[in-house]
């Protein structure tokens, strides 16, 4: 297997733990549905090992713009 | 510092400002020049890439594979200065089919045989020899096959018209060089910075990633969908918003890249790439009336009837619609009061 991690336009994508989800779900006043979706068989999800319901944290960094974007993992 | 802040805070995008509009509108403007500002250059590039309108419609469709794939690799350590190492990893690369080196092919039905003729210019200018194309044909399709000069024998032990032609064809299409989808690899230098990297006319980046001396980290295609497949969804937005962004430039149009950046997060919202019309995000709303009155108008309304669909009419078309005041900026504030509170006024 080719190690992905740290291509030019692959931003770092991470796990977020139970606790940070449910931090991330309050701030925002939103559910796990108004999330945009990734699917478990993406590359990235199969590095990390995650499972569809967990939440990824993406470091996006546009032009130099950094900000975080989530993505829940679902089923596919 | 305080006061930049504070300055980048006051551009920041107001809330209920419709953003999504302001993106499609963006970019639909300049969209209407360039099908009026479509040229071409002729013959500076081995390859020429679609641009313009039609490259933006591929895009934005989302569709599977692009007119003209390309794939950029670049090179690791030394070969990326040495013209030599990188020829040589652009022969790895470099697609071979069979059909480019055949001259002439006689399918001897009565004795079962074909006999190839091969091109010995091809030969020439790929660095084969009769031998290894016929050890590699012998490899991958498991055939009977002998030399002699420029002529592969190859024995299909049945006489049967079906099996043979059958055998030609697969022979035409085998690979015998290089990797399958990677097409055409040319070495070019970046005139500026004199770095030499390889550009082929394919889309295969899943087979060239596996080739040895190319920079994995900065392998890179036109096309969306093999990106997505490599690199992840994440990376395919990047891509999808650099590739508007880089057709755009071409035409000389300048559009914030943030709209581009809107889109291609809209376009792959569902963990897939989506396209925008009909079959993708329009197609996909959750309003009856908006679906309707994009296309396929009596489709959506029966199927809706007869499933008892609800319209919740937050979006903007439904509400234009129906002639309500639309939820966008001023629009979308609403008065509200708590039912404790209501009971506490009195009626005079």
């Amino acid at each position: 297997m080719v190690n992905k991690s740290d291509h030019e336009i692959i931003p770092v994508h991470e796990i977020l733990k139970l606790k940070e989800v449910n931090e991330l779900l309050e701030s925002k006043g939103i559910t796990l549905e108004n999330i945009p979706k990734i699917f478990e068989s993406d590359p990235q999800c199969q590095k990390l090992g995650a499972k569809p319901g967990h939440v990824l944290k993406i470091q996006r960094n546009d032009g130099g713009n950094r900000y975080l974007y989530y993505r829940v993992v679902v089923e596919g | 510092m305080a006061k930049s802040q504070q300055k980048a805070r006051d551009f920041t995008v107001q809330y209920s400002e419709p953003v999504g509009i302001l993106a499609a509108q963006s970019v639909g403007e300049p969209g209407t020049q360039m099908i009026l500002r479509s040229f071409h250059f002729a013959g500076i590039e081995s390859a020429i890439a679609t641009s313009g309108l039609p490259r933006i419609v591929e895009l934005v469709d989302a569709k599977k594979k692009p007119t003209t794939p390309l794939s950029t690799v670049y090179l690791e350590g030394a070969a990326s200065k040495d013209i030599e190492q990188a020829e040589k990893i652009a022969k790895k690369i470099n697609e071979v089919r069979m059909d480019s080196l055949i001259r002439r092919s006689v399918e001897n039905f009565s004795k079962g045989t074909i006999k190839i003729l091969l091109s010995k210019q091809e030969l020439e200018s790929e660095g084969l020899t009769p031998g290894q194309v016929s050890d590699k044909l012998a490899k991958l399709l498991k055939l009977d096959t002998s030399v002699e000069k420029n002529v592969i024998t190859v024995k299909v032990h049945t006489k049967n018209l079906k099996d043979i032609r059958l055998t030609m064809v697969k022979i035409s299409k085998a690979v015998i060089n290089g990797i399958e989808g990677a097409g055409k690899a040319v070495v070019q230098t970046n005139p500026k910075t004199g770095e030499i990297y390889i550009v082929s006319a394919g889309s295969n980046i899943e087979g060239i990633i596996t080739v040895s001396g190319i920079d994995k980290s900065r392998l890179y295609t036109n096309d969306v969908f093999a990106i997505n497949r490599l690199f992840g969804i994440e990376a395919a937005r990047n891509a999808l918003a650099r590739e508007l962004q880089a057709t755009l430039d071409e035409q000389k149009i300048s559009v914030d890249f943030r709209h581009l950046l809107l889109i291609a997060d809209a376009m792959t919202s569902t963990g897939t790439i989506k396209g925008v019309g009909r079959h993708g995000i329009s197609g996909e709303k959750n309003s009856v009336f908006a679906r309707a009155a994009y296309e396929e108008t009596v489709k959506h309304l029966i199927n809706a009837a007869s499933f008892g669909e609800t319209d919740h009419m937050r979006g903007v078309t439904e509400n234009i619609l129906v002639g309500k005041q639309i939820p966008i900026g001023t629009g979308s504030v609403k008065l509200a009061i708590k039912k404790e509170d209501m009971a506490k006024i009195k009626p005079k």
